[in-house]
């Protein structure tokens, strides 16, 4: 992969795949370019002139300090923004300054790795947010969500990277309350009330549409009156002036029709139709009562679809309504697709975790985007059609919950704390023995000190002198424990300069951390007691078991998503008016599917290039719809077939990949390309450039994006990068903004110049890979970018050592990523081949 | 307005008729009192302010003329809002952060001035921001050192990492009140508790503290210098806190006092509205002298939004002619409003001497990004007397890469701060004040 840029003198190290030497690495600018800072340069930056207090006559080619480093980044800042060599003095050529840029910017990342080398160092880590929340699920049992935590790793990279997380004084008090609210949840003496009760949703929907029909209809009949005689006063009307008159009629006939829809239509006195009215979608709210204590509920609802739905709209969603949701909104949890009719409605089965921090109305409605502007946009539409609102898609007829769902009473994490049982007798002495064995799981089996334990009774014992209960005083000491530095940060004592092999027990933690986000099991823990640890069969035995655990979806996801970038899903706003479909249950669905996908295969042995090109997607119901594949059933993900044919197969076929390359509009060949060069290529591009002048001069052409992106070319500064990027993005095109398929792009504009509001342009999709590998179109390109399932293999390998080892990925880790490639490379890359190769490294047993 | 006081205070105000004004700021704590005893309300105090707004402004229609400096300059379509605040407001141009390279970090590096890359071994690292520069000084004698304000998805609104406009002298991040109802009720709603139980809550976190405390001491030991450093910031915020409990313990008993004028928000104010009322907030934080610095952080995406665009804000700052630069140029118009709105309360809002907050306060309104990718001409307007800024002026720095510093160490040395230098600064800006 790294051929085309052979005249970069760290390619040595790159290239050769035999390179196992420890050659330190460099950042070197090529000698070449001596002429070019000699020419272009050097008349007023050299030690005699120095113009600007810039002397760049004694500037190393070698930068490795932070001097050189700063002294060629603003060499660089320079040339980017175009401000030198200044408009009067003579300017280097194209091609050349394209050249010297590329290599310079990639220099200056090469030797901004280099100074930024943590030398192999792990830096001792506190919890992430993940790894916080599983934590304390895992010792009480109650599922966290802590938003109100800081972000973690925002200043880029993984979240489990130590150096970057920081802690903050705020942050402390909010673990306090956090630990608090948890404690407060699970150690529930009394069992929790059971709750069943089923309900009619039409009573409420019915009620609610004959209310404002009412109001409406009402006033309406007042401004008729009115209207007989317009000298009369409008407040004998209950008006306050005549220009009111006008605004209730316009009221009535603006809103009365959708109500009146409903409470006409025949299927709504036996059940709910969804409709859209002025105020947003209706919704159908199971409200549970304060008195119904958190945990797992399940509800029940008798759904049928309308035959002639589109079928995308044919998805019962389910989700919370927050205080913050406008009318119609959801924050939404996912969707269940519905295939019983009106005659032979069927009964969906939703399971709900209700928590503390979330809301307690579960809402009911129909798939749809997300917002009430797109239900208001979809009810504009259907009026303009000569409809009172938009046609409905599902109907239900009643709906059921029961919870919370207890399995066990009292809890196994309840009997964890109070570990004598519910007859023990309380005393200090057992307030003390229950401190010491929460801490000391809080701790991950780490004994407390004395001196600690101590001042903890002594919080336990002041809250007891103000009154508190027994119980109630105990919450005091175990939250201080669960804000604690022994809780929140994965201690591993070291020397500064000299590595140690970690203790099994420390590696039991590290391990699991990896791999589950959370603290160790029984099984690991007595794997680690007993030796097994130190063993490398019996390491492997527990990797596997630990891969095969459902909490190993914590890696997969918590690693998935912060490898492929896919916060960016997130970003934007997508245009409900040109892509409806993409809606919120498309985007939680888009985003597991690349998780499934990842862990289809490390369960089937896979090779990692499947996700460069694969026979098969793994995919649900909602997806098949999506992608137009026949014969998928079920809100589960499974491994479906697809036909050479098909665009799908592989990350760049995903909804996910391909939305987000885009900017919820329009498609980006240059984020795709971008991303595919960062991603699959593993020859990221250096980062964007500051201060480079931005192109805009064709903003009122409507113009395809291909041609948008030639004017990239005109300026070396954009070229630079862009050359290589943006013919990527081109083979991408066929994919729309959210990743459908398409043989023609749709271009808008609204300027007030162009007379053709939109235009549709064939879409030419060949282009050239860095490599100098022409492709003619899609297809052709998945089938190169396949070939260099090498490169693909080692970008999963840095973000793999960076993930699990918690650091920073760089040059002293690249003998380590030698080591697993060659390894993995004899099981023909299968995916889970790389996680055995580094949790069997020695970097990932030592400190 | 009635408001419940402490004898002794109720009593000074009914020999003092020089205080009647009084009533507007927080009930002073013992020293504080004294102090003001003494000095009569002679001098109201000092107050800085500091606002970012994220992705840049828009290059053609924000930035006056560079070629008309001085009093007789226009202010240009997207300023156009501040005309009535012309007089009393300055502009300024060709102010820079040179290591700035981050083209979406609006406020990562905005009042600090740092180069990411300065520790090696490090990816990032930055110092100390103005505002905390600020805050050890001023914040000594209110209930709040400093008081940081943002928005929620700050990364959407081109803002960078940190928590806040804030960094710590370990160059750490401070977290902020990200939305209306958080800051009010940090503020203003005040604890029902009786105070003898509050007194028995202060000595339990003091217990709480001293109880972490010993922890991380055993841990302490045998950690590498790297991790040492880690555990430090866990010794810091428990310092920090310290630092905060004792403050609280002087403030215990003087409640805190809602403003008269501004309602307790409701949840779900999102956009133009959350920042106008975050302006209220802040105008009534300093009205009741609950604290004399503030940094915000200002929503853009959700800030667009809520005006009916349907781009994200990081589309918008990318603008090209059309829907884009449309959008862009309604931003401006709407945050200018907005900030004379804060004008216009700052100079209603009067001081125990006669004067108003706006006499007493120095703002400043920018962002670390010029426009779109641009880093080059940092957006800056400076108002307010607090600094001793002459204003009514259009200044445009000789220097092409002046420094933004320069303008810190300016308003801080201006506000009575005793610093020499900050962050990258040459020197202070002395066409500031002549």
């Amino acid at each position: 992969m790294n051929s085309f840029r052979a005249f970069i003198t760290i390619a040595p190290l790159c290239l050769s795949p035999f390179a196992f030497s420890a050659d330190v690495p460099e950042a070197v600018m090529p000698e070449i370019h001596f002429d070019f800072l000699n020419e272009s340069c050097l008349d007023c930056h050299d030690s005699i002139t120095e113009e600007g207090g810039m002397n760049l006559e004694e500037l190393s080619f070698n930068i490795d300090t932070l001097e050189a480093a700063e002294k060629w980044q603003k060499v660089l800042n320079a040339l980017n923004s175009g401000e030198m060599p200044p408009d009067d003095e003579p300017q280097p050529g194209r091609a050349e300054k394209t050249i010297f840029l590329d290599d310079l910017s990639h220099q200056l990342v090469t030797a901004r790795k280099i100074l930024s080398d943590s030398g192999g160092v792990i830096t001792m880590r506190r919890l992430n947010r993940r790894e916080y929340e599983n934590t304390l699920e895992d010792l009480l049992g109650v599922k966290v969500s802590a938003d109100e935590l800081p972000n973690d790793g925002s200043s880029g990279g993984f979240d489990t990277v130590g150096s970057s997380l920081f802690f903050s004084s705020d942050q402390f008090e909010q673990y306090l309350k956090i630990a608090r609210r948890v404690l407060d949840e699970s150690l529930v003496a009394q069992k929790p009330k059971l709750f069943k009760k089923k309900r009619e949703p039409e009573v409420d929907a019915r009620e609610l549409a004959e209310t404002r029909y009412k109001r409406l209809f009402e006033a309406n009949e007042r401004a008729a009156d009115w209207r007989k005689d317009e000298t009369q006063d409008p407040t004998d009307f209950g008006f306050i002036d005549s220009a009111r008159v006008g605004f209730e009629e316009g009221q009535f006939k603006n809103q009365g029709p959708a109500y009146r829809w409903f409470l006409d239509h025949p299927d709504s006195q036996t059940g709910v139709v969804f409709y859209v009215a002025t105020p947003g979608a209706y919704v159908d709210r199971t409200t549970l009562p304060p008195t119904a204590a958190p945990g797992r509920y399940r509800l029940r609802a008798r759904v049928a679809a309308f035959e002639d739905a589109p079928s995308h709209r044919k998805f019962l969603e389910y989700g919370t309504i927050e205080e913050s949701s406008l009318q119609g909104e959801l924050d939404v949890m996912g969707a269940r697709c519905i295939t019983g009719t009106l005659d032979n409605p069927q009964i969906v089965e939703i399971p709900i975790e209700v928590t503390s921090s979330k809301s307690r109305k579960i809402g009911l409605r129909e798939r749809q985007p997300n917002s009430r502007n797109a239900a208001r946009f979809a009810l504009k539409k259907a009026r303009k059609n000569g409809d009172a609102t938009t046609n409905p898609a599902l109907w239900i007829d009643w709906v059921e919950w029961e919870g919370p769902i207890v399995e066990q009473w009292p809890s196994p994490y309840y009997d964890n704390v109070f570990f004598k049982g519910p007859h023990a007798k309380p005393s200090d002495g057992y307030a003390s023995e229950i401190i010491e064995r929460f801490a000391q799981r809080a701790f991950r089996i780490q004994d407390p000190k004395p001196s600690f334990l101590k001042k903890l009774t002594v919080l336990y014992r002041n809250r007891r002198i103000e009154g508190d209960s027994f119980e109630e005083a105990l919450k005091e000491p175990l939250s201080v424990v669960l804000a604690s530095p022994a809780f929140l940060f994965l201690k591993e004592p070291g020397q500064n300069d000299e590595k140690r092999e970690l203790a099994d027990l420390e590696l039991a933690v590290r391990l699991s951390y990896f791999l589950w986000s959370g603290p160790p099991d029984e099984a690991l823990y007595e794997a680690a007691l007993c030796g097994e640890l130190s063993k490398p069969d019996g390491l492997r035995h527990q990797t596997e078991r630990m891969l095969d655990h459902p909490k190993a979806w914590e890696f997969i996801s918590g690693f998935t998503d912060q490898w492929l970038t896919m916060d960016r899903l997130d970003f934007f706003q997508f245009n409900y008016e040109l892509y409806p479909e993409f809606d919120d249950s498309i985007k939680i669905a888009a985003r597991d599917e690349v998780f499934h996908t990842i862990n289809v295969l490390i369960q089937e042995k896979l090779p990692i290039g499947s996700l460069l090109k694969s026979d098969f997607v793994v995919i649900n119901d909602l997806l098949a719809d999506f992608y137009d594949i026949e014969g998928v059933e079920g809100h589960q993900f499974r491994k479906v077939k697809v036909p050479p044919e098909s665009p799908r197969g592989g990350l760049l076929g995903t909804v996910a990949v391909m939305a987000m390359g885009s900017d919820g509009e329009r498609s980006s060949p240059v984020e795709r390309g971008a991303w595919v060069m960062r991603k699959l290529l593993n020859d990221p591009p250096p980062p964007a450039p500051a201060n480079v002048p931005q192109l805009s001069r064709f903003a009122d052409d409507l113009l395809p994006a291909r041609d948008l992106q030639i004017a990239h070319m005109e300026e070396p500064q954009c070229a630079q990068c862009h050359r290589k990027i943006d013919p990527i993005g081109y083979g991408l095109q066929n994919f729309n903004a959210v990743g459908k398929w398409r043989e023609l792009e749709r271009v808008e504009t609204d300027s007030k110049k162009v007379k053709e509001k939109v235009k549709y342009h064939p879409i030419d999709p060949s282009g050239i890979l860095p490599n100098k590998t022409p492709f003619s179109n899609y297809f052709e390109l998945r089938d190169q970018i396949a070939k260099h399932e090498d490169a693909f293999a080692r970008g999963f390998t840095e973000a793999l050592i960076e993930y699990g080892l918690g650091r920073p990925y760089g040059f002293t880790d690249y003998d380590l990523a030698e080591e697993i490639l060659a390894s993995s490379r004899h099981q023909e890359y299968d995916a889970s081949a790389f996680i055995h190769a580094l949790v069997q490294s020695q970097q990932f047993k030592q400190k | 307005m009635k408001i419940p006081q402490s004898p002794t205070r109720r009593a000074f105000l009914r020999s003092s008729s020089a205080l009647l004004t009084l009533p507007f700021l927080e009930s002073f704590g013992a020293k504080q009192f004294q102090y003001a005893a003494a000095s009569a309300a002679a001098t109201p105090p000092k107050r800085m302010m500091f606002l970012s707004f994220g992705w840049g402004p828009t290059k053609e229609s924000w930035y006056p003329d560079i070629n008309t400096t001085g009093s007789n300059y226009t202010l240009p379509a997207g300023l156009k809002g501040l005309m009535r605040h012309k007089k009393d407001l300055t502009i300024i141009q060709k102010l820079t952060n040179q290591f700035s390279d981050e083209a979406h970090w609006g406020s990562t590096f905005y009042l600090t001035g740092a180069n990411r890359y300065a520790e090696p071994g490090q990816s990032f690292s930055n110092t100390i921001s103005a505002d905390q520069v600020a805050a050890e000084v001023l914040g000594k004698e209110t209930r709040f050192t400093s008081i940081q304000l943002g928005c929620d998805k700050a990364e959407g609104s081109g803002h960078g990492p940190g928590l806040s406009l804030a960094w710590n002298r370990q160059g750490k991040p401070l977290a902020g009140l990200n939305n209306p109802v958080a800051a009010y009720h940090k503020l203003f709603a005040d604890d029902k508790t009786p105070l003898a139980q509050r007194q028995a809550m202060l000595r339990q976190r003091r217990s709480v503290l001293d109880t972490v405390l010993e922890n991380a001491k055993t841990m302490n030991r045998g950690l590498s210098v790297n991790d040492t450093d880690k555990l430090d910031e866990y010794f810091q915020s428990v310092r920090e806190i310290e630092v905060r409990l004792s403050k609280e313990e002087q403030w215990l008993d003087v409640p805190k006092r809602r403003p008269t004028e501004l309602e307790e928000p409701q949840d779900a104010i999102v956009g133009y509205e959350e920042v106008k009322l975050m302006y209220d907030i802040m105008v009534a934080a300093m009205q009741i002298d609950a604290t004399r610095v503030l940094t915000y952080r200002q929503p853009v995406d959700t800030f667009i939004r809520s005006l009916g665009a349907t781009i994200s804000g990081h589309n918008m700052s990318h603008y090209t002619n059309g829907a884009r630069r449309s959008v862009a140029e309604m931003r401006d118009e709407k945050q200018t409003e907005l900030l004379a709105y804060l004008i216009d309360k700052l100079k209603a809002t009067k001081e125990p001497d006669g004067s108003s907050l706006f006499d007493n306060v120095s703002l400043s309104y920018g962002s670390n990004i010029e426009s779109i990718h641009y880093l080059k001409n940092c957006p800056t307007i400076i108002t307010g007397g607090g600094a001793g800024v002459k204003h009514g002026r259009h200044l445009v720095m000789e220097g092409a890469k002046t420094p933004l510093c320069n303008l810190w160490l300016s308003l801080l040395q201006g506000s009575g701060i005793d610093v020499n230098s900050h962050g990258d600064s040459s020197g202070a800006i002395k066409e500031l004040f002549v």
